[in-house]
């Protein structure tokens, strides 16, 4: 601490920026490699016909991040432990069991990003992979990880790339246009994963779990709210924005020249050509390893977070080993788990990226009802218990979410 | 750090308290043979039908209301059932009996009423399972995985909660399965503090002598872990003292994120019991707003002393020292002096009394051991002498402080001002807290670090 006068106004920009990242951070890592990989086979394989997808998702995300961070800031509790309250033994154990095979599946695809990345490079993936394990726990096991957070954070930024790739492959903007707003789609296999997939990708089920967590552990209070909102709009949006480029680029180029379906990481970083030239496969590959470092980094942390949740308080990495052994557990094992997957040789990276997300909408289905219901409980809410326009709102979304669940599970089984 | 407080706890001593707790296994009603084969299990019993005298369908049950009172086993004060699609209360004097299958009525002609919630009450279902609840032995946060019910001092009271694991998972099976109370893993409701609660407070006598036991650190580590309402509870639970005491010792971004969810109010009012020090060194890190919405709500002479130690500079004497003082005049007794000082026994500053002329300016610092060894009809004046203390003004900077300190030791320092009227008093716990801040040795990040 420091003298007084000197500090107010330190302590208000240090307070602006610690309120001003969460939302950021949630919008970028999702888009991650499997995000970045979805989008661009949407946008290869169908062109812009289904940007209305992304629009539907991302507004989805703005609305149940926003719901997100005011359930934390009102109940003070993660999203586990409060379904547990709420709903009983049953729920906060499906709840949980649902979070963590999402979030395993979704650290999976940050290790295929990771994987992809390397053999861009040149790299062997088991050089990559496990080397990348060992980084992220060593770092976020460790208190420099603020630091470290940052650079994995300017990294990602590179898919910002994509705004002016998309610009230089000189896109139909009109077509584009009518794509966003006009709903259609071939009734077709292949047009249902992408679209459930870009749902699950966008509207990350630990995105929503991360974002109420990081209200209550920093204790963010209803005045902290009205910066939190900002924060998580405009990071949902800039979700969004990036993600459009990305379909908007790959329609121009890719799909225009002919490559309507994405089977390796060289032929989706070709979209940035128009910008980068020869250098569009390093400039993919240092975004995918900025992403998938960013979110891994994350990932296990709030995962472990939610379990410890479940069975009675919280735990985070200011606890000692023996003091919350559970959380360590969980943090190795999803990290171990998901490393080890990829790592089955001949595994198909572009395949784990685009099912991941799949499982991703699956697995969303529950947790978004639970918060539904949290968000109209007078008694836990209050004043800020969802409307009943809010609440139509929010059941069409969970809607959506559950036709295109039904319309891909109809696809792959009959 | 000091001997808790504990007036309010009626008839109950400390002494005895602790014997309580050393044997409380033994005690508890759970090692009674005819309780513990009638324990049912409150998870089991929700959705099991209501039946009247005839065995006849009334309805399911949805939960089960109790009332707190002094007694240490609240007792079942009615039953939430639903029937057809409405819920209605059952008076809990209609129980005829409550097995782990059905409830059966002693009636068959039945008022049904509309519930409403009563203050002194709390549903077991939708208040207390799953909740977060304080494990005052085990001295951490669990949340509850079942709670036990059986008859004693004839009412039907709640005798045992489960917090195991095992018993979570006996929940997820289907049917009789779940059911089966598992009273290997129940622990004696005495021995937990619940919080949860539709108006705020579970008043449960004998967790809250327990908990005034505790040491405060340990009381501070327990509120930290706690989360949103159940934090609140656990506070408004303890004594004011205890929960000043504890709350001096929480990490200070803990402590301002709890201020910043507390009334002002009930902020103001525990900060007023803090050493003075203590919540000027907080206050002073709120947002000037939020600093301004207690300072109204305080009592109007500790608002403005806290007002001008705010104001100091903390790397000042007159930033770091703390307000407390026993102060006395050279021609008071020896046995007024040792009265003041047993009168604030509590208070860290105990160890004597700062003596002053008749206009007020600072002459000596005398130690509790001068006073005991002097006959108690004497004056101070008589006790007044070398070693004299050292005295700095608010102004005096930290590094001179320190020095004094080293050249001093053994004696606190006291702060006087311009008229050479003490003001406050440093002691060797206020140095080490206002070099720990500098050094950066107590974590600045707030939160668990789900992201740092």
């Amino acid at each position: 601490m420091t003298v007084k006068v000197d500090t107010t106004k330190k302590i208000r920009i240090g307070a602006f920026l610690a309120v001003m990242g969460p939302g950021i951070i949630a919008g970028l890592s999702d888009d991650d490699p499997a995000g970045i990989t979805t989008y661009s086979q949407l946008g290869a394989q169908f062109a812009y016909r289904m940007l209305w997808t992304l629009v539907i998702s991302t507004f989805a995300l703005i609305l149940f991040q926003d719901l997100g961070a005011r359930i934390g800031v009102v109940t003070r509790q993660g999203l586990i432990g409060l379904v547990r309250q709420k709903y009983g033994a049953r729920a906060g154990l499906l709840a949980v069991v649902s979070l963590v095979l999402a979030n395993l599946g979704t650290m999976t695809a940050e290790f295929a990003g990771i994987a992809t990345a390397g053999q861009l490079f040149g790299f062997s993936k088991y050089l990559t992979v496990p080397i990348a394990a060992v980084l992220v726990s060593f770092l976020v096991l460790r208190s420099s990880f603020a630091r470290v957070e940052k650079v994995f954070f300017a990294l990602s930024a590179v898919f910002f790339a994509y705004v002016i790739a998309g610009f230089m492959s000189h896109p139909h903007w009109g077509t584009a246009l009518h794509g966003m707003v006009t709903p259609s789609m071939p009734l077709t296999h292949d047009a249902v994963y992408i679209a459930t997939a870009t749902l699950g990708t966008t509207l990350a089920p630990w995105g929503l779990a991360f974002i109420q967590s990081y209200a209550v552990d920093k204790r963010l209070t209803r005045d902290d709210l009205k910066l939190l909102r900002v924060d998580v709009w405009t990071g949902s949006l800039l979700t969004g924005v990036i993600g459009f480029f990305v379909i908007v680029t790959c329609a121009a180029t890719l799909n225009a020249h002919g490559t309507t379906n994405i089977t390796d990481a060289a032929q989706a970083a070709a979209a940035l050509k128009p910008l980068a030239g020869t250098l569009a496969k390093d400039l993919f590959a240092v975004g995918l390893i900025g992403a998938a470092l960013l979110a891994a980094s994350i990932l296990p942390l709030s995962t472990a977070y939610s379990i410890t949740d479940l069975m009675g308080r919280p735990s985070g990495v200011d606890d000692k080993l023996e003091e919350a052994p559970l959380f360590y557990a969980t943090f190795g094992i999803l990290t171990v788990v998901a490393a080890v997957l990829i790592l089955i040789p001949g595994a198909p990276l572009i395949t784990i990226l685009i099912i991941t997300q799949i499982l991703n909408a699956v697995l969303l289905l529950p947790l978004l009802l639970y918060m539904y219901g949290i968000a109209k409980d007078k008694r836990l809410m209050g004043e800020f218990a969802a409307s009943r326009n809010m609440r139509g709102i929010y059941l069409a979304i969970i809607t959506i979410v559950g036709v295109c669940v039904s319309a891909m599970l109809w696809f792959t089984f009959f | 750090m000091k001997a808790p407080a504990i007036t309010g706890v009626p008839g109950v001593a400390s002494v005895t308290n602790v014997t309580k707790r050393l044997v409380g296994r033994k005690d508890s009603v759970l090692a009674r043979k005819t309780i513990r084969e009638s324990l049912v299990s409150v998870a089991g019993l929700i959705g099991r039908p209501v039946r009247d005298t005839d065995g006849r369908d009334i309805g399911h049950l949805v939960d089960i209301v109790v009332r707190h009172s002094a007694d240490t086993y609240p007792p079942v004060s009615g039953l939430i059932i639903k029937v057809e699609k409405r819920k209605s209360f059952i008076n809990g004097a209609r129980i005829s009996s409550l097995t782990q299958d059905e409830i059966r009525l002693s009636t068959t002609k039945i008022n049904l009423e509309d519930f409403k919630r009563r203050e002194g009450e709390s549903l077991l279902d939708a208040d207390v399972l799953d909740h977060q609840i304080v494990d005052v032995d085990g001295l951490r946060v669990v949340r509850s995985s079942d709670l036990y019910l059986a008859p004693l001092d004839k009412e039907i009271r709640v005798v045992g909660v489960d917090i195991s694991f095992r018993s979570l998972v006996r929940r997820l099976f289907p049917g009789a399965l779940s059911r089966r109370p598992t009273p290997e893993h129940v622990i004696d409701w005495a021995t937990v503090a619940s919080l949860a609660d539709g108006s705020g407070v579970v008043r449960t006598s004998s967790s809250r002598s327990k908990l005034s036991q505790l040491r405060p650190a340990d009381l501070a580590d327990l509120i930290e872990d706690l989360e949103g309402r159940e934090q609140e509870a656990f506070i408004e639970m303890l004594e004011p003292e205890l929960a000043a005491d504890a709350l001096e010792e929480m990490e200070d971004d803990e402590l301002q994120g709890l201020l910043r969810g507390l009334p002002a109010e009930r902020s103001a009012s525990l900060l007023e019991k803090m050493e003075p020090d203590e919540s000027a060194e907080i206050l002073r890190d709120l947002t000037d707003d939020h600093r301004e919405s207690i300072f109204q709500e305080m009592d109007t002479k500790v608002a403005r002393e806290l007002r001008k130690l705010v104001s100091f500079d903390e790397k000042l004497a007159g930033g770091i020292m703390t307000t407390h003082l026993l102060i006395t005049v050279e021609t008071d007794t020896v046995a007024h002096a040792l009265k003041l000082l047993v009168d604030n026994r509590e208070r860290d500053i105990s160890d004597g009394v700062v003596v002053v002329d008749s206009r007020g300016r600072l002459l000596d610092h005398i130690q509790v051991v001068e006073l005991v060894a002097a006959k108690p009809t004497a004056t101070l004046a008589t006790l007044i002498g070398a070693p004299f203390p050292t005295a700095v003004t608010p102004e005096t900077k930290l590094e001179e402080v320190i020095e004094e300190f080293g050249n001093n030791r053994g004696s606190s320092i006291i702060v006087i001002d311009e008229k050479k009227k003490p003001v406050g008093r440093i002691l060797a716990d206020d140095l080490v807290d206002a070099l720990a801040d500098e050094s950066g040795y107590r974590g600045t990040s707030q939160g668990n670090g789900v992201l740092s």
